[in-house]
């Protein structure tokens, strides 16, 4: 009895440190400009998006905005830390207030809206496809019923996978288990983002494989804040709808070697038109 | 309570994955604590014959499987025996698949894990009877089987309860790590689901409740074992 007694009082000091942390958050943007500071999660592992260059430097399209963000906000783009985050712990570092906003491939999904704030959204991105050997016949959602797919643990759309398209997913917990498997024959195809399927297709070891399931999705991608926070909301939505205005994400598309997205230029379109 | 926020227990699918995650935990934590018993009662069968080979071979299997890591052992037979060629051909896609399943992985690494442990345990149950024991059974007549089965192994049993029962409780525990090889256990699902929600402590929390009352369900029944198997006078603490 003791030993619950104990682990119910750790649970409930777990939980009101928690409740304490967040209730010290309420107003990002005073905090930031106390600090002189602006902490941003970002990918460093995800080109075009937020990756390692030669040097070392953390780059890549959401980065740039994240800088662009900071010099808005701050005066000057260096008074910026990028902290290096993955899929299944960028909100929780949001919520725990390690960071003060997410420019991290996060896509837009209502689950995620009822416990973030998004920021306007820039991006649209393709949402899963599917990697399968060059021989395989399969070309649609609905024929990978009771197929042993691939997937990564925590993807968001997984229930999807499973609830709606009878997939059976063998999730692992990162992407090289996958690949091994896929190669292994464990699986007869790996659902992943389309975008890095894409780029490990032009690895020579992948040249026998292609995409054989296209995305069913685009999905808008945006900035994550935390909720209820409408000051830096705003000032950071100011300063993403200067940088479309100022054809700055066109610009980074260019130097990250993205294709130019029609949905950007249009942005773009749009922002300049509001602006005058 | 405490603002925790229990709703998505209602979503059928949850419901689905966290029941499919407590019985592939218990599939497996049943499957492999009676390999593991199995494997420690032979291993220390095996060691009473003192055949300098044999007691050879169990010692190595014991330093091998109780010195390593269960989440490497697993991994090792998820990956690497299929490369090292055990495979077969898949029938109906005529496709090299590897012979063994996750969940064939994971309980075999288990099983061996555990039943390293448990030859150590058992063997130590022998090794601490007391030889007057042996001594007066010898004076009454008794042969080397009839002096095992009769008089060594049963108190021999009884000794080495209380270090079994902290061997298949840790064994429950470590079939969380299953995971990792993508069978579809309680931890695989908890993580899912909190991916989903985002909410992280509130599934914790359950699956820690979930953890402990099925645990406690072991303990509790070896527990009653050992009371049940108790001699009068000995080797009860009271």
């Amino acid at each position: 009895m003791t030993g619950f007694k104990r682990m119910m009082g750790v649970s409930a000091l777990a939980l009101a440190a928690f409740l304490v942390g967040s209730a010290a958050l309420a107003g990002t943007l005073e905090n930031v400009k106390a600090r002189g500071k602006l902490v941003v999660g970002v990918k460093n592992d995800y080109a075009p998006y937020g990756y390692l260059n030669d040097k070392g430097d953390v780059v890549g399209f959401e980065v740039s905005l994240a800088k662009y963000v900071a010099k808005e906000l701050l005066g000057s783009e260096d008074k910026i830390e990028l902290v290096p985050v993955v899929a299944s712990n960028r909100i929780e570092f949001l919520t725990a207030g390690r960071i003060d906003a997410i420019f991290a491939t996060l896509g837009v999904t209502a689950e995620r809206t009822k416990v973030i704030d998004f920021t306007t959204e820039y991006v649209s991105a393709a949402g899963p496809s599917v990697l399968m050997a060059k021989e395989a016949t399969i070309s649609k959602w609905e024929e990978l019923k009771g197929k042993s797919i691939c997937g990564i643990q925590g993807s968001y759309y997984n229930k999807k996978m499973t609830e709606e398209f009878g997939i059976n997913l063998v999730a692992f917990k990162t992407q090289p288990e996958a690949y091994r498997a896929l190669k292994d024959n464990r699986c007869i195809g790996f659902v992943f983002d389309d975008m890095t399927l894409q780029q490990k297709l032009k690895e020579p070891d992948w040249a026998s494989y292609k995409i054989a399931v296209a995305p069913y999705e685009l999905l808008p991608m945006a900035g994550g804040l935390r909720k209820g926070d409408t000051e830096f909301h705003e000032a950071v939505d100011k300063a993403i709808g200067k940088a479309e205005a100022e054809g700055k994400l066109i610009a980074w598309e260019t130097e990250f070697g993205m294709p130019h997205s029609d949905y950007i230029a249009a942005r773009a379109k749009a922002a300049v038109a509001k602006k005058n | 309570m405490f603002g925790l926020d229990y709703s998505w227990l209602a979503d059928p699918a949850y419901q689905q994955w966290l029941l499919t995650g407590v019985v592939n935990t218990l599939k497996l934590a049943v499957l492999s604590s009676s390999a593991a018993i199995l494997i420690g009662m032979l291993g220390a069968l095996g060691l009473t014959l003192r055949i300098f080979w044999l007691d050879a071979l169990i010692e190595l299997f014991v330093e091998v499987f109780r010195n390593t890591p269960p989440l490497l052992q697993m991994l090792f037979a998820y990956f690497t025996l299929s490369t090292l060629g055990l495979r077969v051909t898949d029938p109906s896609t005529g496709l090299s698949v590897p012979l063994l399943s996750a969940f064939a992985c994971a309980a075999i690494s288990l099983s061996l894990f555990g039943g390293a442990l448990a030859i150590e345990a058992f063997r130590s149950g022998i090794e601490t009877m007391p030889r007057s024991i042996i001594d007066a059974a010898r004076s009454l007549g008794y042969g080397r089987w009839a002096r095992f089965w009769r008089i060594e192994a049963p108190i021999a049993t009884r000794i080495c309860l209380p270090g079994l029962t902290n061997i298949l409780t840790n064994l429950f525990k470590t079939t969380s790590q299953a995971s990792v090889i993508t069978v579809p256990e309680l931890m695989y699902y908890a993580g899912q689901i909190y991916n989903d929600t985002f909410r992280t402590l509130e599934v914790m929390i359950l699956v820690l409740l979930i953890y402990v009352v099925l645990v406690s369900i072991l303990t509790f029944a070896m527990a009653r074992l050992e009371a049940f198997m108790a001699f009068p006078g000995y080797g009860r603490v009271h």
